[in-house]
């Protein structure tokens, strides 16, 4: 370092320094993310407004010659059972994410609390055998877990796809959780209590409000993982009116292998609710991420 | 010199019986009340399933789950399972498509969060619109990719046929030699955002005064992220990389719905073919006993999981 | 406002005696200063006051009321924080109104008793904002009158003005003190600032190790320091700790330092010295009872200054005699520079006594 601050050009003034590069370096390979992220996003929705025989093309229309939204149409609408089925499988995956997200944050709030706050013992064992859950994949748990289901009476049920989720929400909901009781003064509390509080009320009145984007943030997060969850679905529910989502648009589009329109709106709808979830909540999130999960 | 200072300081020690871990325990025992919901559904949920998984795998199976017939046969299916040819080709795509993955999501997340940590007009967008694959959903993800790759509609093909490349589209997932990176891309697609979001997040603590500091003391840009950025990342990049490596490693959706493990096996990784076995071809016990091995795999794996993640917990609990 | 006592209190944490046998007994209207450094087990006392930690031994009396096993919120005190602790999702006022709406009161009273306690403490005017647009004086306002009020039986403060700019300090410091004496309230106050303890407290209790040192008003405690540790702990700059040896010099009794140098002692000083365990004996001097001669003087041991640091209307100096430091002060207009030969004269009858073997005070007759 002493070998640089020693030649004239690092006497020169900061702003002519080779920065400059970095900063160009940056933007081209942000443009290229860009592009990487974007297209197929873009090509996407493209397809999505050409009719089956426009899409079909080689070469392809690159903007479609005759947009249409007869896709959405039909997915959309009631009297047809193409549209029947998406709206009931689009109500189902609603369902289940929702009561997956309440209970999720209803089991986690107490359990990550008492991580941040209590010395019992064995605290940190379970701890980390919660966050072990994490490394699991869900084919190891499948075979038996069909079986517990079966015993349980939940096959085919949207019962049994709410009490795997909430497992696989938790581990990374505690964490980030526990993350944020961390950081709200215990001192908080202490007044509370002293100025009449029950311990359970101190909580209630005065930390949980301050923990809200944390618990917004782990409500988004088992939202979406619930929302786009697709390998219990698809073991646990075999009745077509049960399905959630991203099992009926595989299921329907197994059997109509070239409606690319159709299945390019279909996926499109799919997402539109997780992305506009994500945007509006995303600062949330990643406050989140910074105070639960990297500050430690 | 020598300075009297009094008898400040070490507090004395309790007899030793006053401090047994029942003890702590009991005296502790409602905050376990906090703890307890979310132990019970971890309970029922990964306890019995691994149970069942393990005594699965020492059986030889029917067909159907009528598993009231299965037969005792000690260490076979793991032997079977270790001398099989598929065994081998289906580990080295694993490994091939988990570390590749994990390698080049990271090194584009870690661009992107640099790239996006200086402040310029359009940045919220930006950011906004990088994350998007990462919320969408991985069917919807692999049913677009399919599409671009399509072998006769494919817009990636008609792009490199228009630019005089090619003579006619390549067949990007229906060719044993280009299936695998065709679906990293995929992924790397769905990953990448979240390494960004986690070392954006890191990038936050990095504290200011120290790159000043570095500034003045002459360290250029790449000098300042080397010895400055890079050490405040550490601790991040190392759950990041190992969340995205288990993640990578258990992924089964892409592969699944994109190719089935197909053509001939080129693109089935561990989570598909154990998927395959078990519930295409109905040989419960070989899947179970799969599943031991991977089970192995991970702890050996989580034992570093934990490790990375306990760093902080440590000092904490010191403190 | 109640008399509280602790009685032979302990808290251990695992194998740690955090608090160990402490007993303090605190009049009504008393104000009590916990004094000691870091991790000396003060917050932890006032912690098991306030009822925050479970006891593991011990009885704690607030009035007549065994407090053992009751919550905090049943113990009827206010606690004023280091950091405040301001819920900041509330107003000041709502903020202020906290404890009494957890009290039930009637709304009408709530409004009342908060402006009351705002007029007070001259906060009326931030009462509709939160605690983050407050200046670090504001908010210790604040938290003082989310103490007030209330008419708890007694008042709890954990280092309150630790987090206050020196002048501040200094200021906030005789508004509490003032605040007590209006009140007649009972007060027990952490503090690692023995100045603090010294100015305000009617009694202090210097804690070290779990271990209450020495329990007595600051005047006596500052004169008759019961150990090394309190000795070195109390009074600013702390006071010259020397390790000499007992002997006799042609028939006189003497301390005598390794270094060479010796002093005579006192007859008096002499019994004093006679009843420690060992020859082992610690002087101790406060600067105010040395005297610095440009000579030598009879009695008076040669020295060498060591640095020199003016204050204005004092001017304080680092003497080595031998290997040991000493402080000593002069008038401002006393021409002393370093390396300058010094000589200095020790006071027989303010002289302090510890025994070097169990570090306690020699007692005086």
């Amino acid at each position: 370092m002493s070998a640089i601050a020693d030649t004239p050009a690092a006497a020169r003034p900061r702003r002519r320094k080779p920065i400059d590069g970095w900063r160009w370096a940056g933007r081209g390979f942000l443009v290229l993310m860009l592009l990487y992220t974007a297209v197929p996003m873009i090509w996407m929705l493209l397809t999505s407004i050409k009719s089956g025989f426009a899409a079909m093309q080689f070469p392809p229309q690159w903007w479609p010659s005759e947009p249409t939204l007869a896709s959405y149409q039909k997915l959309l609408d009631p009297q047809n059972s193409v549209g029947q089925d998406f709206l009931r499988f689009f109500w189902n995956s609603l369902f289940v994410s929702s009561v997956t997200t309440v209970l999720s944050v209803a089991v986690a709030v107490p359990a990550a609390y008492a991580f941040s706050r209590f010395h019992f013992p064995g605290r940190r064992f379970l701890f980390f055998s919660v966050l072990l859950r994490n490394m699991f994949p869900a084919v190891i748990f499948l075979v038996p877990l069909f079986i517990l289901m079966r015993f349980l009476g939940l096959v085919n049920t949207h019962g049994s796809l709410i009490l795997t989720y909430m497992t696989f929400g938790l581990p990374l909901a505690i964490w980030l959780l526990k993350g944020f009781y961390d950081n709200i003064p215990i001192q908080l509390e202490q007044a509370a209590r002293i100025d009449g509080a029950t311990r359970f009320r101190a909580f209630l009145v005065i930390v949980m409000p301050l923990s809200m984007p944390g618990i917004i943030a782990t409500a988004i997060y088992s939202f979406i993982g619930a929302w786009n969850e697709y390998i219990y679905a698809y073991t646990f529910l075999t009745r077509n009116d049960q399905l959630t989502l991203p099992v009926g648009i595989q299921r329907f589009f197994s059997e109509n292998t070239t409606d690319f329109p159709g299945l390019m709106a279909a996926s499109f709808m799919m997402s539109v609710p997780v992305v506009v979830l994500f945007l509006v909540l995303q600062r949330y999130f990643v406050r989140a991420l910074t105070e639960g999960a990297v500050k430690h | 010199m020598t300075t009297v200072t009094g008898e400040a300081g070490a507090p004395r020690r309790t007899p030793a019986a006053r401090s047994g871990v029942l003890r702590q325990a009991w005296i502790n025992r409602t905050d376990y009340l906090y703890v307890l919901p979310a132990l019970v559904v971890m309970l029922i949920v990964i306890a019995y399933p691994i149970y069942y998984t393990i005594d699965l795998s020492f059986f030889k199976t029917p067909p159907g789950l009528q598993l009231k017939d299965k037969v005792f046969i000690g260490l076979e299916n793991y032997t079977a399972i270790l001398t099989s040819e598929v065994f081998w080709r289906v580990t080295l795509n694993t490994i091939i498509w988990t570390l590749a993955s994990t390698v080049v999501s990271f090194v584009f997340g870690l661009g992107s969060a640099l790239a996006l940590h200086r402040d310029f007009i359009g940045r919220g967008v930006l950011r906004a619109i990088l994350i998007i694959p990462w919320v969408i959903s991985a069917v919807a993800a692999s049913y677009i990719w399919k599409w671009i790759y399509h072998s006769d509609f494919g817009v990636i093909g008609a792009v490199l046929v228009e630019l005089g490349l090619l003579s006619r589209p390549p067949n990007f997932i229906d060719s044993v030699n280009t299936v695998l990176p065709s679906l990293i891309v995929v992924n790397v697609w769905r990953e990448f955002p979240f390494a960004m979001i986690m070392l954006m997040a890191g990038l936050q603590t990095v504290p200011d005064q120290l790159l000043r500091a570095a500034q003045v003391d002459g360290a250029s840009a790449w000098q300042r992220f080397w010895h400055v950025t890079f050490p405040h990342l550490r601790s991040v990049s190392t759950v990041t990389v190992l969340l995205l490596a288990v993640a990578n490693f258990n992924s089964f959706i892409i592969p699944w719905i994109m190719t089935g493990g197909g053509p001939s096996n080129a693109s089935h990784i561990w989570i598909t073919h154990i998927y395959e076995l078990a519930f295409g071809r109905q040989r419960w016990g070989v899947a179970a006993a799969y599943s031991v091995l991977l089970f192995i795999i991970l702890m050996t794996l989580g034992y570093f999981y934990v490790r990375a993640l306990s760093r902080g917990e440590r000092k904490e609990a010191e403190g | 406002m109640a008399q509280v006592v602790l009685r032979d209190l302990v808290k251990t944490y695992g194998p740690i005696y955090a608090v160990d046998h402490v007993s303090i007994e605190i009049d009504d209207g008393e104000f009590v200063a916990l004094v000691g450094p870091s991790g000396c087990g003060k917050t932890t006392t006032l912690n098991l006051v306030a009822g925050l930690i479970p006891l593991s031994g011990g009885d704690i009396y607030i009035g007549d009321r065994l407090v053992n096993d009751l919550d905090p919120k049943d113990r009827d005190i206010a606690m004023v924080f280091q950091n405040y602790a301001l819920y900041p999702n509330k107003t000041v006022f709502k903020n202020l109104a906290f404890p009494l709406q957890m009290r039930r009161l009637p709304r009408a009273d709530i409004e009342a008793k908060v402006l009351a306690a705002a007029k007070v403490l001259d906060i009326t005017h931030l009462l509709e904002r939160r605690p983050r647009e407050l200046s670090g004086g504001q908010q210790q306002r604040v938290a003082l009158g989310r103490a007030l009020v209330r008419d708890p039986r007694a008042f709890l403060m954990d280092e309150p003005l630790s987090n206050l700019d020196a002048k501040l300090r200094v200021q906030m410091r005789s508004e509490i003190k003032r605040f007590h004496q209006d009140l007649r309230a009972t007060v027990i106050y952490v503090t690692h600032d023995q100045l603090e303890a010294v100015t305000m407290a009617d009694k202090m209790a210097v804690m070290s190790g779990g271990v209450l040192q020495q329990y007595d008003s600051p005047a006596e405690v500052f004169a008759h320091p019961k150990n090394t540790f309190v000795a070195g702990f109390v009074g600013s700059p702390a006071m010259s700790l020397i390790p000499l040896e007992a002997g006799t010099d042609a028939g006189a009794a003497t301390l005598r330092s390794p270094d060479g140098w010796s002093l005579p002692l006192s007859p008096e000083n002499a019994r004093r010295v006679a009843r420690a365990t060992t020859a082992k004996v610690i002087l101790g001097a406060r600067h105010s009872t040395l005297k610095v001669h440009k000579s030598a003087v009879p009695g008076a041991v040669a020295g060498k200054v060591y640095t020199v640091e003016p204050t204005g209307d004092i001017t304080f100096a680092q003497v080595y005699l031998g290997g040991h430091i000493v402080i000593v002060s002069l008038e401002p207009q006393v021409p002393i520079v370093p390396d300058e030969p010094v000589w200095v004269e020790f006071d027989q009858d303010k002289l302090h006594l510890f025994d070097g073997e169990t570090q306690q005070a020699l007692p005086r007759n």
